[in-house]
């Protein structure tokens, strides 16, 4: 039961100092976006200006990584939700030898330390013969996005419930009919988190870009790379503005999209 | 005349399980049929060999006596209603009605105006534009009805269709289910574990054990002369008396079954022994009687076996726990039973 008693003091400076240390700096890197001094980080800025929005407007080198990563983030995430939809009905519906193992193995990549991802993809490219491209830094980014599309729709697959699929045959329904009325639409809202989420994760991934990528920069390491020069700074505190607001929201939205959809099927029981 | 369904020796065998072990059945066409029997007796899985959700290990089922073969369920002239329904949360009431002739290809405004016919059928008129989760579980019960027969099948499958019901409801939908497949004519065979249920609605009952079947007949064939002792017991617990006790209440060394309404509490009876229980029912209350600690005398219970039921109808005395009783019985109320 959660009772109306207030949590012990203690507890509480405990929970506010905690959330400072996660979210302070995150505000920090906002402020600098609009300080004067643009050579070193200076707290407090001396001044303030927006002039940086324009400035970061105006170079022309921050254009190409932004479009590589929102092209490779498309890629990967639409790859994903492909083979994620299709590993999870697979899983959610057979029942085979193995079967918990193999869903293991899908999952596994997510746990795996992205440094060894990246060393291993970039090995198998090497012994492949595979030059860098856009194509190798979508691999490598797939190989996290199907997991999170896997995982979301998995979960709806569960509940949808083997029934309802029957009670589609049963009043004449053949697969592919099934499929597009009955699934797709239960499926839909995790799809989209599943895929926005995936989307999200690729626009800011940096370790196994760096092992994937060749010459190629995407935003995040375009930015990484940033940080050691010595002028316009506060450039890069912009381009983090962005990348926060393009990650952030899909991952708002997905979240309000799964709770909605955890509402209608609770109120369905 | 063609029997509506027939199973023709069917096994159903998952590894070394048999779910359903060499049935032979025959369901006439306007039947009201159950198939009654515990959990994981076979009962679902015939139900399932029907709708085609599970083909059989060995035999034939045969519809309306066409080999049913390999053929999908989505072919069979076979609608189910669900025992959790399976209504399609994101469909109107009035959709997931619509929904059998929708994927048929019938027009918007045909397939509207069938939904509403059946949802009147079923006295859900204008309830149409409510979604599943807007339901009671009595009306969800009722779109799963509307939806599976708006496919005018010729058989109707009815998966414990009652099981989540509370029990004024479930008097309240038996009596409906009745008279709808009365008025409808259309084959209902339904699935329960509820002996009460099978013997109320159906006009014929078959009994399942252990993936066989074990008695088919009418309700009153079924509750007064059970052909084992599993039927017997399952249906109605009735008492089952092992051959020496039959001998020793005067009939010959067989199996007997013994209804606990058949027993009186008497002056001078066949049996005599000790009531060890009670169990206050509403119409009646229903005792325990055994042999209790008395010594092993000819007239008496025998103390290995188990005690007998006996039901004594509201209005009469019962008998305290603890005091000596002499049962009897009319003539006939011993039902010998073949075998086991």
């Amino acid at each position: 039961m959660p009772s109306d008693a207030r949590p012990p003091l203690g507890l509480t400076l405990g929970a506010i100092a905690g959330l400072a240390f996660l979210h302070l700096p995150i505000l920090i890197i906002f402020l600098y976006a609009f300080t004067t001094e643009e050579r070193s980080y200076q707290f407090p800025p001396p001044g303030l200006t927006t002039e940086w929005f324009g400035v970061a407007w105006n170079r022309a080198d921050i254009w190409p990584p932004l479009y590589l990563s929102l092209r490779v983030a498309a890629i990967s995430s639409a790859m994903a939700l492909v083979l994620g939809t299709l590993c999870a009905a697979a899983m959610a519906r057979a029942k085979f030898f193995g079967r918990d193992t193999v869903s293991l193995l899908v999952v596994l990549p997510i746990a795996l330390p992205g440094i060894i991802t990246g060393m291993s993809l970039r090995s198998a490219f090497a012994i492949g013969e595979i030059p860098f491209s856009t194509f190798t830094i979508v691999l490598g980014h797939a190989t996290f996005c199907i997991v999170i599309v896997y995982n979301n729709a998995v979960a709806r697959f569960r509940r949808l419930g083997p029934s309802m699929l029957e009670a589609s045959a049963d009043l004449g329904a053949n697969s592919f009919q099934t499929f597009r009325h009955v699934i797709l639409p239960n499926l839909g809202s995790a799809l989209l988190a599943g895929g926005m989420l995936a989307f999200a994760l690729s626009f800011d991934e940096v370790i196994v870009t760096t092992f994937t990528a060749g010459q190629q920069s995407t935003l995040p390491i375009w930015m990484l790379n940033e940080l050691v020069r010595p002028r316009q700074r506060p450039v890069t505190n912009v381009v983090a503005i962005v990348v926060f607001v393009a990650t952030f929201l899909p991952i708002l939205a997905a979240y309000y999209l799964t709770r909605g959809a955890e509402e209608t099927a609770g109120g369905g029981k | 005349m063609t029997p509506a369904v027939e199973f023709q020796s069917v096994s159903r065998h998952f590894g070394t399980v048999k779910a359903v072990d060499r049935v032979d059945l025959a369901i006439a066409e306007g039947a009201f049929f159950a198939m009654l029997g515990p959990s994981g007796s076979g009962k679902t899985t015939c139900l399932r060999l029907i709708s085609g959700f599970e083909m059989p290990s060995a035999g034939t089922v045969r519809i309306f006596g066409e080999d049913m073969g390999a053929v999908p369920p989505n072919r069979r002239h076979v609608n189910t209603v669900f025992q959790d329904y399976a209504l399609f949360p994101h469909m109107s009431v009035r959709d997931n009605v619509g929904y059998g002739l929708m994927v048929r290809g019938v027009d918007r405004r045909a397939r509207r105006a069938k939904a509403e016919e059946m949802l009147a059928l079923v006295k859900l008129d204008g309830f149409g534009d409510r979604k599943p989760a807007q339901l009671s579980g009595g009306q969800r019960q009722r779109v799963a009805l509307a939806r599976a027969l708006v496919n005018e099948p010729r058989v109707l499958l009815l998966d414990e269709p009652l099981g989540a019901l509370d029990l004024k409801l479930r008097e309240a939908m038996q009596d409906e289910l009745k008279s709808l497949q009365q008025r409808l004519g259309i084959t209902f065979v339904f699935v329960t574990h509820d002996q009460g249920e099978a013997l109320s609605m159906a006009d014929r009952v078959a009994v399942f054990n252990e993936g066989r079947v074990a008695q088919v007949g009418t309700p009153a064939e079924i509750y007064e002369r059970p052909a084992t002792r599993f039927v017997a017991d399952f249906v109605g617990s009735s008492n089952v008396l092992p051959p020496e006790i039959t001998a020793a209440v005067g009939g010959p060394r067989a199996w007997a079954s013994l209804r606990p309404e058949a027993i009186r509490i008497a002056s001078e009876g066949r049996l005599r022994g000790i009531v060890t229980g009670a169990r206050y029912l509403g119409a009646g209350t229903r005792i325990e009687v055994s042999a209790g600690a008395l010594p092993r005398t000819p007239g008496y219970l025998p103390q290995d076996e188990g005690g007998i039921a006996v039901l004594v109808p509201a209005g009469r005395a019962v008998p305290a726990v603890g005091s000596e009783v002499a049962l009897d019985w009319d003539e006939g109320a011993l039902h010998l039973m073949e075998g086991a």
